[in-house]
C-alpha cells in the first residue's frame, strides 16, 4: 500500500512574469519500506518534488496524499505539525544545530513533540549507538566528521519514527568512505526496521544501491525502474 | 507548549558569539546604570530646588486670615493666635512654627524707594523655618538689642544705594489707616538663591513692626514646617481651623514648585524612555544579525516541524538574555551609587555660580522612588518585547526551502 500518493503534480515558478515549469504532470506512489532515488540532471525537478512530497512546497497544481491525508486541506500550522510527527528530513548539508550535542540534536525534535525527557535521551541514545555514534553523543557537529555529522543527521531524521525520511543529496558532501558507510547504515535500517527512504540524488553510487530509482528529466517522469 | 528546549537552545545561541553578546550586555548593564543614576541624579536636583525654595521663606503651610487673602491689610490679622498655636503644637506632623507679622510698604533711601514686603519676625523662632539666616552676606541678623533693625537683600541694597548702617525708612499703613513710617538701620544684608525675592522683601523684628502699625502681639502669618513636604496637600485637610483663617499648602503658595513637583517624574520616564530606545536598537542590530547568520538553521527548525510560535519564542528569549544580564546589574550598580550618594551627596560647588542662578543647592542629593526600580524593570522587558519583534518577523518571513540553502 502506497504512504505517499502523487497525483498529476505541476509546479510552475514566477507564473505571473516568465513562468517556469519546474514539475509538469507527476504521477508517482510510494510503498511502505521502499528504497527509491529520485535522479535526473539539474534542475529537473527533484528537489521541488520532494519538497512538495514533504509539505515544505505546495503545488500548483494537483494533489498529494500521504498517509490517507491529502496536504491540502491541511492548514499551514497542521503542515508543520504533520512534518514535525510524521516526515524525517536528511540535508545536504547536515543542518545539524551547531551549539547542541550529537545527542541534544536528535532529541531536539523527540523534544518538541513533547516526550519525556527520559524517553527522549534513551531513544536519542539508541538511535545514535545504531548508526554508529555512540561513542559520540557528547560531540559537538564541529568535532564530527562530515559522514558523522549527517550520520547524525539520519539519527534526527528517524528520532519521531516518521512515515518516511526525505534526503536531499545526502551524500553530496561526503567522500566515498563516507557515502558507502552512510548507504549501508540506511540500508540496515530499510532492512531491518522498514523504515521509507526516499533521495534525491544524481550521486551514482546511490543509484546503484537504491531499490527503486526513479528518473525525471524537464520535470516528467522518464523512468520508473524497480531494481 | 514544551517552550523548555527553546529556551535552553536560546540560551546556548546567546554564546555563539561571546564578544557580540558581551558587548551587547556591557552595553545594557552602561546604559540602564547610567540612566537610573542620571534619573536619580535629576530628581534629587529637582527636589533639591523645591526643598530650598521651601525652606528659604515659604515653609510647607501658612495660615492667613481670609481678609488678609484678599488684602494685605495690617488689621487683618489672626485672632486668638496663642490658642491656635498651641492647637498647632499637638500636631504629630508639625515639626516647627513661626508667627510673622506681614504688611506691604514703602522702603526708602535718601537716593531712591521701593516697594517692599516688610517682614516682622521672631528671629529666633524664624530659624527654625526659614533658611534667611544662612544666606546673610554680610552684618548681623537680627540679633542685637537694638531697635529698629531691618534685613535687606543684596539686589534691594544696590537698587536703595544702602551698606551695612545705613539708615532707610520704611513707610506702610498702621491697624487705624493711618500712614506710619520708622526709620530703620541695616543690620545685614542677605543673599538667597532668588534675586526677585531678596529685591522685594525686608525682614524687621515682630515687636518693632507691631508697636509701629499699633497692634501688639499681631500675627499676620503663621508658617509651618511637616515632616513630610509632600504631604502637605493632605495634611492642610487635617488641620482644623476657624472658618475666618485659610490653610494653604506650599503647592497653593506657588503653583509653580508644585508644577515641578509633579512633572518631575515624568520627565525621568522621558529620559529614561529614550535611553531604552537607544539600547533598543542595540538590541534590533545584534539579534538581526545572529537572525540573518542563522537563516539555514532556521530554515531547518522549520522544516522539520518547528512552529512560528517556537521559532518567536527562540529570537524573544535571545534577546530577553541578552537584556535580563546586564539590566539588573546596572540597576543594582546604580542602586549602590544612589544609596552611597544620597547621605553624602553631590558636590556641584565647582558649578555653584551657575546652580544658584537657577535657585539650586550646591550639593545634589540623588534619590529615586522605590516603585522606580520596578517601573524600570517593566521598562526594560517592554524594551526586550519590542527588540525581538523585527528579528522575530524576519525569522518568521523565512521560506524554509530558500532559507535552507543559504550559506
Amino acid at each position: 500500500m502506497a504512504i505517499i500518493e502523487v497525483k498529476n503534480i505541476t509546479k510552475i515558478y514566477n507564473e505571473k512574469q516568465v513562468p517556469v515549469h519546474a514539475l509538469n504532470g507527476i504521477d508517482l506512489d510510494i510503498g511502505a519500506g521502499e528504497f527509491t532515488a529520485i535522479v535526473g540532471p539539474s534542475g529537473c525537478g527533484k528537489t521541488t518534488l520532494l519538497n512538495i512530497i514533504g509539505g515544505l512546497d505546495k503545488p500548483t497544481e494537483g494533489s498529494i496524499t500521504i498517509n490517507g491525508s491529502n496536504l491540502e486541506d491541511l492548514t499551514e500550522k497542521q503542515i508543520i505539525d504533520f512534518r514535525l510527527h510524521h516526515i524525517g528530513f536528511v540535508f545536504q548539508a547536515y543542518n545539524l544545530i551547531p551549539v547542541l550535542t550529537a545527542l541534544e540534536n536528535v532529541i531536539f525534535i523527540l523534544q518538541m513533540q513533547g516526550r519525556p525527557t527520559k524517553e527522549c535521551v534513551s531513544t536519542g541514545k539508541e538511535l545514535l549507538e545504531s548508526v554508529g555514534l555512540g561513542d559520540k553523543i557528547n560531540k559537538r557537529p564541529s568535532e564530527l566528521s562530515g559522514g558523522q555529522q549527517q550520520r547524525v543527521a539520519v539519527a534526527r531524521a528517524l528520532a519521531s519514527k516518521p512515515d518516511y525520511v526525505l534526503a536531499d543529496e545526502p551524500t553530496a558532501n561526503l567522500d566515498s568512505k563516507s557515502t558507502s558507510d552512510l548507504l549501508d547504515m540506511m540500508h540496515q535500517l530499510n532492512d531491518t526496521v522498514g523504515t521509507t527512504f526516499v533521495f534525491s540524488t544524481h550521486d551514482q553510487r546511490v543509484v546503484e544501491r537504491a531499490k527503486r530509482v526513479v528518473t525525471l528529466v524537464d520535470g516528467k517522469i522518464e523512468s520508473d525502474i524497480t531494481q | 507548549m514544551h517552550l523548555w528546549p527553546i529556551i535552553k537552545l536560546s540560551w546556548k545561541n546567546i554564546w555563539r558569539n561571546k564578544v557580540r553578546s558581551g558587548v551587547v550586555i556591557v552595553s545594557v548593564l552602561l546604559g540602564t546604570c547610567a540612566g537610573v543614576f542620571m534619573t536619580a541624579f535629576m530628581y534629587g536636583l529637582s527636589m533639591g530646588y523645591v526643598k530650598i525654595q521651601l525652606q528659604n521663606f515659604t515653609s510647607h503651610l501658612q495660615i492667613h486670615t481670609k481678609d488678609f487673602e484678599q488684602e494685605e491689610l495690617p488689621e487683618a490679622y489672626i485672632p486668638n493666635v496663642d490658642s491656635l498655636i498651641q492647637d498647632l503644637k499637638l500636631e504629630p506632623f508639625v515639626t516647627a512654627i513661626s508667627t510673622r507679622s506681614v504688611i506691604t510698604g514703602l522702603a526708602a533711601s535718601s537716593s531712591s524707594s521701593f516697594g517692599v514686603t516688610i517682614t516682622g519676625i521672631d528671629p529666633q523662632i524664624e530659624k527654625n523655618v526659614s533658611l534667611i539666616h544662612t544666606h546673610l552676606l554680610e552684618g548681623d541678623y537680627l540679633e542685637g538689642d537694638r531697635r529698629n533693625e531691618v534685613l535687606i537683600g543684596q539686589k534691594l541694597a544696590e537698587r536703595l544705594g544702602l551698606k551695612i548702617r545705613s539708615k532707610m525708612v520704611l513707610n506702610f499703613q498702621d491697624v487705624n489707616g493711618n500712614i506710619s513710617a520708622g526709620a530703620f538701620r541695616v543690620s545685614g544684608i542677605f543673599k538667597s538663591p532668588n534675586s526677585q525675592f531678596d529685591e522685594a522683601n525686608v525682614f524687621v523684628k515682630a515687636t518693632d513692626l507691631n508697636r509701629l502699625i499699633g497692634k501688639p502681639g499681631a500675627v499676620h502669618e503663621i508658617a509651618i514646617l511637616v515632616d513630610n513636604f509632600k504631604m502637605a496637600d493632605q495634611y492642610k485637610e487635617q488641620l482644623s481651623t476657624s472658618p475666618n483663617l485659610v490653610v494653604e499648602s506650599w503647592g497653593d503658595l506657588s503653583p509653580s514648585l508644585r508644577y515641578t513637583d509633579a512633572t518631575v517624574g515624568t520627565t525621568l520616564y522621558i529620559v529614561m524612555v529614550i535611553i531604552l530606545i537607544a539600547l533598543t536598537f542595540g538590541i534590533i542590530n545584534t539579534m538581526l544579525m545572529a537572525v540573518l547568520e542563522r537563516q539555514q538553521e532556521l530554515g531547518m527548525l522549520m522544516s522539520v516541524g518547528v512552529n512560528k510560535t517556537r521559532i518567536f519564542s527562540m529570537i524573544l528569549s535571545e534577546t530577553f538574555f541578552l537584556a535580563i544580564f546586564g539590566a539588573p546589574i546596572g540597576v543594582f550598580f546604580a542602586w549602590v551609587g544612589i544609596s552611597a550618594l544620597s547621605e553624602t551627596g553631590v558636590d556641584v560647588s565647582a558649578f555653584s555660580q551657575g546652580f544658584e542662578m537657577y535657585g539650586l543647592g550646591t550639593v545634589i542629593y540623588p534619590e529615586l522612588q522605590p516603585g522606580y526600580y520596578l517601573n524600570i524593570g517593566l521598562l526594560i522587558m517592554l524594551t526586550t518585547l519590542i527588540a525581538s519583534l523585527y528579528p522575530s518577523f524576519k525569522a518568521l518571513k523565512l521560506n524554509p526551502v530558500e532559507a535552507i540553502r543559504k550559506i
